[in-house]
Order: structure tokens, then sequence, then C-alpha cells
């Protein structure tokens, strides 16, 4: 039941914000934005692409003066909010806060997705949220390996949990459960509606092993309830140092990643692709910014549009024959 | 007793002024949001959370959490006056809150909603207050199969809401069950009845279908009994009397129970909740055959429920960093951007933090109370407007409120033809809440049976042989049974 209705109140947001802002510096008036941004997030609040809309937009509202709204459109995977957004006109005033789950895991699972992979104006890449592989605080599994033996020898009393079946932890397990050479089909698992039923479920001892994104996953990790056994990174994360990374772990090979980028409708003016993006390139340099993204449990990684439009393929090229070997591509 | 050391500081630093100040705002703005249908507490969360980001911590989260509890207390509103539930858990309110309304008792209805929510939100923030870290960590062992015994306890509820006819019944849950159906298969992600729509994929949304049941179907019904005939109900007494409080007080206790209990397990749904609240009263009461006539049972039951729910769902928040509610992942949100994250650590580092909220949450409670009980004089004259001006307002909200859920014409659409489906229900005597719960609770059903089956490797054999899942399924096919062989009458189809 997460329904969410705010599009009919963001004008009583947009007039609220406007009093609580300043008014617009006079010194420089610029020709975009002369009145407020929506960015379309098409999930629920509260959620990983929702965190990462409000950063940039708390940020963007800053810098510019004028109001740049969330508006949450949930729904149906996310394709409700997309198809919203990209349907927009594209004047640099409707613009869309696009996940790793719209962006390619979707494409690579679905072959009858009704908006086109490529009808859009990519924007910047954002942030990262890095996956962290976890079991249970008294698991007698320590380390990704235990995990691996521990499957190949049982994979039919090997549980784990998932958020959704073309999300993160889909491909995240079935990454490494192909690389520890556990057959997948004799595996059980179990699928949840979102990150914090599958964790909680991991924490309560109903599934054994889980694979979410770090956002996900700290609240937990931090309680103590359950215990990160890698991080798929290139570093340890600041809020969780005692956990390696993969390739620490013996894992270098595995490499899926949660992400939110800004993209727009197709057609998006340059200019305005230009100024967007050197606001999120000036953002992932400013210390303070950094920092509030730590808190929120994110990696800042910004991309400029050719950047992180190639990133995507690589994305979908990567995910790709993981859903053919999990069974999931339709 | 280091805990009431705690809580007193936390009033200190909650009765500041300032603090106060933000607290009611949060109130009121809470309360609106509970009024206007359509808009819950977690897009009005969602919403003024950007505003609270100039505020320190403390008072915005004190802010952002006397909204999500105002929302609750105002919900029932418009279920009581106009037949419309504003929320999922204000739903069985308007099963005899509404019907007190057409008696002329709208304001005993709306003033037991305001302190029945007032006294279980209370009793659930004692709960909060000294129990958090360990019910948390009992509300984790509660799995998929736990999950399962529990709404088969649930479905149980669906042979009282039956009525005169246990055949009609049935045929009404098994319609809610079938529409339940509808969209992405909850495992599998494959889609199920969507006739290549995208809209549906989302499933049919549950608002409209409510809207549409209660509150339109109630307007066609009104019409078609020619606007002449349906007069205006009297205002009658505005405050409840003495003694129908006290009646309530076993009711209120017994919500806070229910309310609380369930209301620490994340994957509870609040409207099954409030179900199950009022069906326990109903079979306690000496007179059952008044629920669904206009008990004052009936409204104090579901209200009081709604609001220890609330109170329920901070304790794995606040202790794990769990949402239970859309709603409070957005208010997750909002303590992680202050760089507070929820967990054992956060009641040991940030203590300062955590018991002024907890203690502004008492405050609130009081504050909703002071704010409430003078407004329902004011809407009580409301039954007083003409239906002929009544019955098109109505509509107007009901299409406003079906309609600001997703920003969808599709929903209005689904709001109207079911409100056409509700009317030939009401004229040939089909129950229309066997449908609403059986929409509530088969979604949480069909996944907690197949995440159970998913855990076992497919063996069924998982639902027998966790004692607590066995009690409930076991509780649950007794209730069954037991309320069958009540039936006045008793004839089996």
């Amino acid at each position: 039941m997460m329904r969410v209705r705010t599009r009919s109140l963001s004008s009583l947001l947009a007039v609220a914000l406007a009093l609580a802002l300043a008014a617009p510096p006079a010194w420089a008036q610029p020709a975009y934005p002369t009145r407020p941004v929506e960015i379309v997030v098409a999930f629920a609040p509260g959620g990983g692409a929702d965190v990462a809309a409000r950063l940039i937009a708390g940020y963007a509202s800053k810098k510019w003066g004028q109001p740049v709204n969330v508006v949450n459109m949930p729904g149906a995977s996310g394709i409700t909010g997309t198809l919203r957004a990209l349907g927009a006109r594209p004047d640099g005033y409707t613009l869309l806060l696009e996940p790793h789950a719209t962006a390619s895991m979707l494409f690579a699972v679905e072959r009858d997705v009704p908006f086109k992979m490529d009808g859009k104006t990519p924007i910047a890449l954002i942030t990262l949220d890095p996956v962290i592989y976890t079991v249970k605080a008294d698991s007698p599994w320590k380390s990704l390996r235990d995990v691996a033996e521990a499957a190949r020898s049982n994979p039919k009393g090997f549980r784990y949990g998932i958020a959704g079946v073309a999300a993160v932890a889909a491909f995240s397990v079935a990454q490494f459960l192909h690389a520890a050479g556990v057959p997948i089909a004799d595996t059980n698992r179990v699928v949840f509606p979102g990150g914090a039923p599958a964790m909680t479920a991991l924490a309560g001892g109903h599934v054994d092993f889980a694979g979410q994104q770090w956002s996900e996953s700290a609240p937990l990790i931090q309680a103590g309830k359950v215990r990160g056994l890698a991080v798929v990174h290139p570093a340890r994360l600041p809020n969780l140092p005692d956990v390696p990374t993969a390739a620490e772990a013996g894992f270098p090979e595995l490499d899926v990643v949660g992400w939110q980028g800004l993209t727009g409708p197709p057609g998006l003016p340059a200019p305005i692709v230009q100024k967007w993006s050197a606001l999120v390139e000036e953002a992932s340099r400013d210390r303070a910014f950094l920092e509030q993204a730590a808190k929120v449990n994110k990696v800042i990684a910004y991309k400029g549009p050719e950047a992180f439009w190639r990133f995507q393929e690589e994305e979908l090229r990567k995910y790709v024959p993981l859903a053919t070997r999990m069974g999931i591509r339709k | 007793m280091e805990t009431l050391g705690f809580l007193l500081q936390g009033f200190a630093a909650a009765l500041t002024l300032e603090n106060l100040g933000f607290a009611l705002a949060g109130c009121v703005l809470g309360t609106l949001v509970g009024v206007l249908p359509g808009i819950g507490p977690t897009s009005g969360l969602a919403i003024l959370l950007p505003l609270t980001s100039f505020l320190p911590p403390t008072p915005a989260i004190i802010m952002l959490a006397a909204i999500y509890y105002g929302a609750m207390y105002g919900g029932s509103t418009t279920a009581i006056l106009v037949n419309i539930p504003g929320e999922v858990a204000s739903v069985v309110t308007t099963l005899d809150g509404y019907q007190m309304a057409r008696q002329g008792r709208a304001g005993p209805a709306l003033a037991i909603a305001a302190i029945s929510s007032f006294v279980a939100g209370t009793l659930g923030l004692v709960g909060l207050t000294f129990f958090a870290p360990p019910l948390a960590d009992v509300a984790l062992r509660v799995g998929p199969p736990e999950y399962f015994g529990l709404v088969v306890l649930a479905f149980s509820v669906v042979v009282s809401l039956s009525g005169a006819s246990l055949l009609r019944g049935l045929s009404s849950a098994a319609l809610g069950a079938l529409l339940a159906l509808v969209g992405l298969d909850p495992q599998s992600g494959v889609r199920r009845f969507t006739y290549g729509t995208t809209t549906l994929l989302d499933g049919v949304d549950f608002i409209a279908v409510v809207i549409g049941l209660f509150a339109i179907a109630e307007v066609l019904a009104g019409v078609e009994a020619s606007l002449a005939a349906v007069s205006a109900a009297p205002v009658g007494r505005v405050l409840p009397r003495w003694s129908e409080v006290r009646a309530c007080a076993g009711t209120m206790l017994r919500a806070t129970a229910v309310g609380f209990g369930l209301g620490l397990l994340p994957g509870c749904t609040p409207g099954a909740i409030s179900f199950i609240s009022y069906d326990l009263e109903r079979r306690l009461s000496r007179t059952p055959e008044r629920f669904g006539r206009g008990a004052i049972e009936g409204v104090a039951a579901p209200e009081g429920a709604n609001n220890a729910t609330t109170s329920g769902g901070f304790v794995p928040l606040l202790a794990l960093g769990i949402p239970a509610t859309p709603a409070l992942a957005v208010l997750l949100g909002g303590l992680m951007i202050y760089g507070l994250q929820p967990g054992p650590l956060l009641f040991e580092k940030q203590p300062r933090f955590v018991w002024a909220v907890i203690a502004s949450m008492y405050v609130g409670n009081v504050m909703l109370l002071v704010l409430n009980l003078p407004l329902v004089g004011l809407w009580a004259r409301l039954v007083r407007v003409p239906y002929a001006l009544m019955a098109p307002l109505i509509l107007v909200f009901s299409v406003l409120g079906a309609f600001s859920v997703r920003n969808s014409m599709t929903d209005v659409g689904l709001a109207l033809v079911f409100g056409v489906l509700g009317w030939l229900m009401l004229r040939l005597g089909y129950p229309t809440a066997p449908l609403v719960l059986a929409l509530i609770l088969t979604p949480m059903l069909e996944t907690a049976l197949r995440q159970s089956l998913s855990m076992a490797g497919g063996s069924p054999l998982i639902l027998v042989t966790r004692p607590l899942a066995v009690i409930l399924i076991v509780a649950g096919l007794a209730l069954t049974v037991w309320s069958l062989r009540a039936r006045p009458g008793r004839e089996m189809p």
C-alpha cells in the first residue's frame, strides 16, 4: 500500500519553500531556472532514489535560489513515474531521478518495457549505493568464503532474501552464488517487497543471507543485528570500517552496484544539461555536501552526460547475462 | 528507574517554548493531512520534509513525528461525517461512525475517536518508553510463517462482518480477494490481469475502491431515496455522556494492546489491525448486534488501535532503524539527513535527542486532544447542511481524494465503477466490508505464504513446525468455527 500523493500539493510546497528561502541574489539572474523545477522520483519517499533526489534538490535550491521540488510517483516497479517524467515537455522543469533499477536492470529482465532505454537525455550520475553482503549477527559464517562453502555443500538448505525480482539484490546474490559455484536453481530465494523487510527477515533469522545496498544494510549492521561480510566497492565505507571489500574477501569479480543519476526527457536542450551537470560536479567537490551524503549512506560519484550514458550501457551488458543465467529474462 | 530520569530530562527539552511550538505546528499540519482525503501521512511528511531541513534536528524530528501521529487523529473525521475513509486505517471507523452521524450522534462519535486516540496513543507511548529495545527483538522473531498465521486469524473476521447471509459475505470477500490478485506477482514479477496496461501493474488502488464502495455508493443510495427524504440529521449532543466514555474504557485498553502489539510488527498492515480490534470488541460485547448500527465502541476500538499502532511503530524504528510503514520510512530518511542513525547506539549516543522526541509525543497527544475536542462541535454542525448541498460536495471530495492518490484519472474511473458496484451491493443486501477486508489481507496472505514456502524449499510443513505460527493458525480456524456456530439462525448455505 505505498501510494503517495505529492504532486497536487507541490504548488503549496513551492510557495512554502519560496517563503523559506531568501529572495534570489540580485547579482545573477540566470535564464534557467526561472520557476520551480520538479525532480520526479518513481519510488516511495524514504527509499534510495528519494534520498539521492532530496540531496541534489536541496543543493540546487540553495545554489539557484529557485525551489527544486522532489515529486514521488511510485508504482509498478518505477514504470509509472518514469513514463510520466520522460513524457514531460523537455524544458528542464521536469527531470527524473533515475536509479539502476529503471535505467538498466529492468531492460535486462523485461523485453517489453513501455519506454525506451535511449528515449531520454542523460545528465549526470550523482551517487553510488554499494552492495553489502550480510548474514545474521550470530551466524556461524564469518566470511564470504564460509557462505560459499556452506551453500555449495547444502544448496537446498540455503535461504536468502532479496527485495524485488529485478532490483539490486536479485543480481548481487545471483552473481555471488555463480562465482561461488553454487547451483542457483537449488537454493531457496525469498522475495520481499523492499530492502527494509528483507533486512528485517535476515536479522530475525528467517533467511540466512542478503546482498542489499549500503543504505538498506547500514542501520541493522550498526544496531549489531546483522554482520557485513563484504562491500562491493574499491575501498571500505566510512561508517563501516570493519567490513572488508569484496576483493579483500576473495571475490574481486563481484560488481553489482546501486546508483542514482539525473535524467531529462528526450530533446532536453544542451545548455540545461550542462548547467545541471556542472552543478552536480560542483556538489561532488563540496565538503558539506559530501558529508551530508555520507550521513545518508551514499557515495558521491559524479559522471558527466556522456560518461553517465556509457556507464548505463555497461550496466546493461553486465546484467543481461546474469538475468539469463538466473532464468528471469523474459 | 534510569528510564524515568531520561524521560524527565526529555520533558525538560520538549517543554521549551521552541519545541512546544514545533510540536503544535506538527499536530495542526498532521490533523489537516488526516482530514483531507487522498493525502495521507506519507505524502504529508514527504512534502513537509524539506521545510524542516532549516531546523536543528530535535525540533525538526519533533515536528515530523507530530505530523505523523496527528494525521492518525484527523483520519476519522471524514470517515464519521461523510463516510469517506481518508486513510486505510480509518476504513473500519466508517462502519459505526457514519451510522452514529446519521443518528445525530456525530459529536459523540468524533469525541470518542479523539479520546480513544489519546488514551491508546499515550498508553502506547508508555510501552515505547519502557520496553523499546527488548520488544524490537521480539518483533524480529516474527517471520513469514507467523505472518501467515496472523492473516488466517484476521480472516476469521469475515464471518462476523458478513451480516445476515454468510453466503453473501463470503461472495463479497471472494471478490475482494480476486481484485487483490491484479498486478505484479510479488514473488516472480509476472503480470497478472493487467491486460497490457501500465495502470493496473500496481494493482487496483485500495483508496479508490474504498472511496467508491463507501462514499460514492452512499451518495447514490441517498439520491435514489429522493433528496427530500434524506433529511439532514440533527446535531444532538456534542460530547458523549460520561457513562459512554466509561463503557469504552475496556475497549480503549484492549485497542491499545492489539494496536501496540501488532504495530510492533513491521509486516502487519495498519488496516488489518483496526479490523482485528473492531472484531475483538464485537465478540466481547454482550450486545454484538449493535455493531454496524452505531455502536460507540465500534468507533473507539479502531481509532484507539490506530494510534497505539503509531506508537508501536516507533519501537522498531528507533531501536533498529526498521520502518514499519511507508510514512515511517520518510521519517527515517529525515533522521538520517541529520546523521542520526537509529538503533541501540542512538539511545546511548544521543539520549537527549531520543528522549526529547519521545517526551514531545506525550505532549503532542495532549495537544491533539485539546485541539480536537473543541473542533468536534464545529464538525458536528456539518451534518445540518442540507443533503442536496452535501451530496455534490461529498462527490467532489471523493473524486479529488481518488485522484490525488496517484494523480491519475484511472483511479477516479475506478472509484466511480466501485461506487456503482457498492450501490448495487447495498441494494441487493451484500455487505461491502468483507470485500475491503479481503482486499487488505489477501496480498499479505499471498506474500507470507509464498515466502514461507520459499524458505522451506516448497514444503508446507514449515507452517506447522513453528510454534507461534501453529498457535495463530489454530486460533484462526477455531474462531471461524466458533463464529459460524454462534451465528443467529445458522443458515448454512
